[in-house]
């Protein structure tokens, strides 16, 4: 209709012209417009890592167009997130925390990805299996796909090789459980009388690392922190977590090889850069970060185990969520798709320092290269073979700071860690009652 | 466009209907009057009044069951909010927060203004010295002081390792990182109250202190009798908006400690957010927020009415 009543109009127009506005009315479709919300937690060198990134994907697919929008730090993009999408407007894309997909999914603020993996012929599970075990856990809940692992890390126990050294320690030999780590950081403290001038060991305990330090040292001792499969329980008063923070407790108390109270996430980095404290427990994702500015012999190991070797995950995930129309859906389904093909998996986690969730990225020349030049960066490949899915309920943030606020309290010496385990229990549990109440302990 | 002044404009809609002749000049102003109050009201509106109202609507709605509709629940959510130990925590922090900054900034401020009053070449250097860290966005100055208060490493400890064994760990404890706080909070304000005393001070006649001198006063004297007296006005003003600042920022918080160690520094505002991002109760925030605008709004009239008390009620 449209392009008869033009010709027609157009008796001036050349053939030619008309042509090719027949051409144009074909191939140049307005392209799909989509926005892609995305954090940065690191440092701005990322933000224009990103940028090219996205300039790459569009010139690469002229029928899309991603406009990407940066939104802050992990807890500013979900809020950002909710905001548009009560709004009507929600992004097509967002790479979200990790752990906060489940409390979306309960707030059907997420879209499942099924239909769109579906109609790629495959099978949610076919589709998962490209990315590390690891990761699937906080990705496919219910046995429903809902996010598409995008970059991740665990923690690591970073060392400096020469207090090692003159110690009389093997640098090339972290402490490899709890009670080794106790004899390392005794013989690495140093004082003067009273006064401590290196730490031995320092774990960052402001929010948020705090929780997934604990997590680690729970786990390393057998525990589980959370139940992975109903986001309604929490393991915080348990043998398994007692015992870990009580170990926590003595580096502080009994063996004085750890500073008292809370040492924040960029404190504890600075100290260690410094020489002012010679282990640290830390993620992969600072790797980068402290290996460019170490002026020593930097070496990284497993988290200590006492029972087993076992950390939780970190990182983002991409999703789609409710509410973004079919064509947007299916744009922000090739774009998830690219950003976690193999190849830019690779090229994210060199810039970067967390790890490739897919797997496939370590098979590619470029990865094996980066490896070799790097092999502290292969020892957090390592230990994901040992990774879990990290802490995820219902209001995962306040029941996570409701442990955190009480080991805070034992780190500063103001609680037992029986007596703050038991508070933190009962103060997750209020929060968490109101889900278990619609679905554990439902009346039929 | 119109002969008339702007401030007779703008007087108009109250001077219209004395002036009975001039009557479709008085409309025509009038209306002038309101089209240049429009922006305003219309920004006003939006931004300001129409927000405070859907909050008013939201704190009076509760959602019922996970991921449900919200539901008419009356005061429920201010009852939440009022037994919430996490909120009584807050407002402690905040009072104690609001008492230990502006007491000491204001008696900070109206030392330096009086020691830099005259205007030599070292004072103005001097003033400009104390002014800059009011440039300084507040985010930026808590940045800094990140690595100031730094353990072991900082700034602070660097200096006080000489004296101390083990200095304090400045944001770790939970003793001591309000105070920290509260430290950053002074020395980011003090400069731009001192500018409001440095202008207070120029309003105290010389004859004043000429005559105390002549009459033998000692300088606590001339402080209490002369320069006080008459600073009264400046002193209450500065009262005001740096109690409205206390309330209303809490950007250092975010930086420093987000709240921790163990809520100790967790903020009446701060508050708020958590309950609107952390655990996603826009109505018990909502209600927290019109329960933080009451008592905000009468701060300022109580302060307002000693204000024009101490301007000699010449309101």
């Amino acid at each position: 209709m449209q392009i008869t009543r033009r010709l027609a109009l157009g008796g001036a127009l050349g053939g030619a012209l008309a042509a090719s506005m027949l051409a144009g009315s074909a191939f140049a479709q307005a392209p799909t417009n989509i926005d892609l919300f995305f954090p940065v937690p690191v440092d701005g060198q990322l933000a224009r890592d990103m940028a090219s990134m996205i300039k790459e994907f569009n010139d690469g697919h002229p029928a899309i167009k991603v406009t990407p929008v940066y939104t802050g730090t992990y807890d500013e993009t979900l809020i950002k997130t909710r905001a548009s999408i009560k709004a009507g407007k929600p992004p097509a894309a967002v790479i979200m925390s990790a752990n906060f997909i489940t409390d979306l999914k309960i707030e059907n603020e997420v879209s499942s990805l099924e239909a769109l993996i579906k109609a790629d012929g495959k099978t949610g599970e076919q589709f998962m299996s490209q990315f590390w075990p690891a990761l699937r856990g906080n990705a496919v809940l219910d046995g429903t796909t809902y996010a598409v692992p995008f970059h991740n890390s665990t923690p690591l126990l970073y060392i400096n090789g020469d207090h090692f050294k003159e110690a009389g320690l093997d640098p090339t030999k972290p402490p490899q459980n709890w009670a080794e780590l106790v004899a390392a950081a005794q013989k690495l403290t140093k004082r003067e009388g009273e006064k401590v001038t290196r730490w031995g060991v320092s774990i960052p305990a402001n929010y948020d690392y705090l929780g997934w330090i604990v997590t680690a040292f729970t786990m390393s001792n057998g525990g589980r922190y959370y139940n992975e499969d109903f986001p309604g329980e929490v393991y915080y008063d348990t043998p398994s977590m007692l015992g870990a923070i009580t170990y926590m407790r003595d580096l502080i108390e009994k063996h004085k090889v750890m500073a008292p109270g809370v040492t924040q996430g960029p404190a504890a980095t600075t100290a260690f850069l410094a020489g002012q404290t010679s282990m640290l427990f830390a993620s992969t994702g600072s790797l980068t970060h402290i290996r460019n500015n170490s002026k020593f012999q930097l070496e990284v190991g497993f988290i200590p185990k006492n029972v087993r070797n076992a950390v939780a995950i970190g990182g983002a995930s991409l999703m789609i969520p409710a509410g973004v129309p079919e064509a947007q859906q299916k744009a922000a389904w090739e774009l998830i798709k690219w950003m976690t093909s193999p190849e830019k998996s690779g090229w994210w986690s060199r810039a970067t320092g967390y790890f490739a969730p897919n797997m496939a990225a370590y098979d590619l020349p470029e990865m094996k290269d980066f490896l070799a030049k790097a092999p502290q960066a292969a020892v957090a490949v390592k230990q994901l073979q040992f990774a879990k899915p990290w802490f995820a309920t219902y209001k995962t943030v306040p029941v996570r700071k409701a442990l955190e606020d009480e080991v805070q309290a034992v780190f500063s010496g103001k609680k037992s860690p029986k007596e703050a385990l038991v508070a933190a229990q009962k103060a997750a549990d209020e929060i968490l009652a109101p889900y278990n109440k619609e679905t554990a302990l439902r009346n039929f | 466009m119109t002969d008339i002044p702007i401030h007779e404009a703008m007087m108009a809609p109250r001077a219209a209907w004395k002036v009975a002749p001039v009557l479709s000049q008085i409309r025509w102003s009038g209306f002038l009057g309101y089209a240049l109050l429009a922006p305003s009201l219309i920004f006003l509106g939006l931004f300001t009044y129409g927000p405070i109202a859907q909050l008013m609507a939201d704190s009076l709605f509760v959602r019922k069951g996970i991921g449900a509709a919200t539901e008419f629940a009356g005061l429920t959510n201010y009852k939440a909010v009022l037994a919430d130990p996490s909120f009584h925590h807050a407002l402690v922090n905040n009072v104690i927060f609001a008492v230990l900054t502006v007491v000491p900034s204001l008696v900070l401020s109206l030392f330096l203004a009086m020691a830099l009053v005259h205007s030599t070449r070292v004072n103005s250097a001097l003033r400009a010295v104390f002014f800059f860290p009011v440039l300084v966005p507040l985010v930026a100055a808590a940045s800094l002081f990140l690595f100031v208060f730094l353990p072991g490493v900082g700034l602070i400890d660097h200096y006080l390792a000489r004296f101390f064994v083990n200095p304090p760990n400045w944001l770790g404890n939970p003793d001591i990182a309000l105070y920290s706080l509260i430290g950053v909070t002074i020395w980011k304000n003090a400069g731009y109250y001192m500018l409001f005393f440095l202008a207070g001070l120029q309003s105290v006649p010389p004859d004043a202190y000429e005559a105390a001198y002549l009459d033998g006063a000692s300088p606590w004297q001339r402080l209490k009798y002369v320069t006080l007296p008459y600073l009264k006005p400046t002193i209450a003003f500065v009262a005001v908006i740096s109690l409205l600042n206390i309330i209303t920022q809490v950007d250092h918080v975010f930086v420093l400690t987000k709240g921790g160690p163990s809520e100790s520094t967790s903020l009446v505002l701060f508050y708020i957010y958590q309950q609107a991002v952390e655990s996603y109760d826009i109505g018990k925030a909502s209600a927290a927020t019109f329960i933080s605008l009451l008592a905000l709004l009468g701060i300022t009239l109580t302060s307002l009415r000693t204000l024009e008390r101490s301007f000699g009620g010449a309101a």
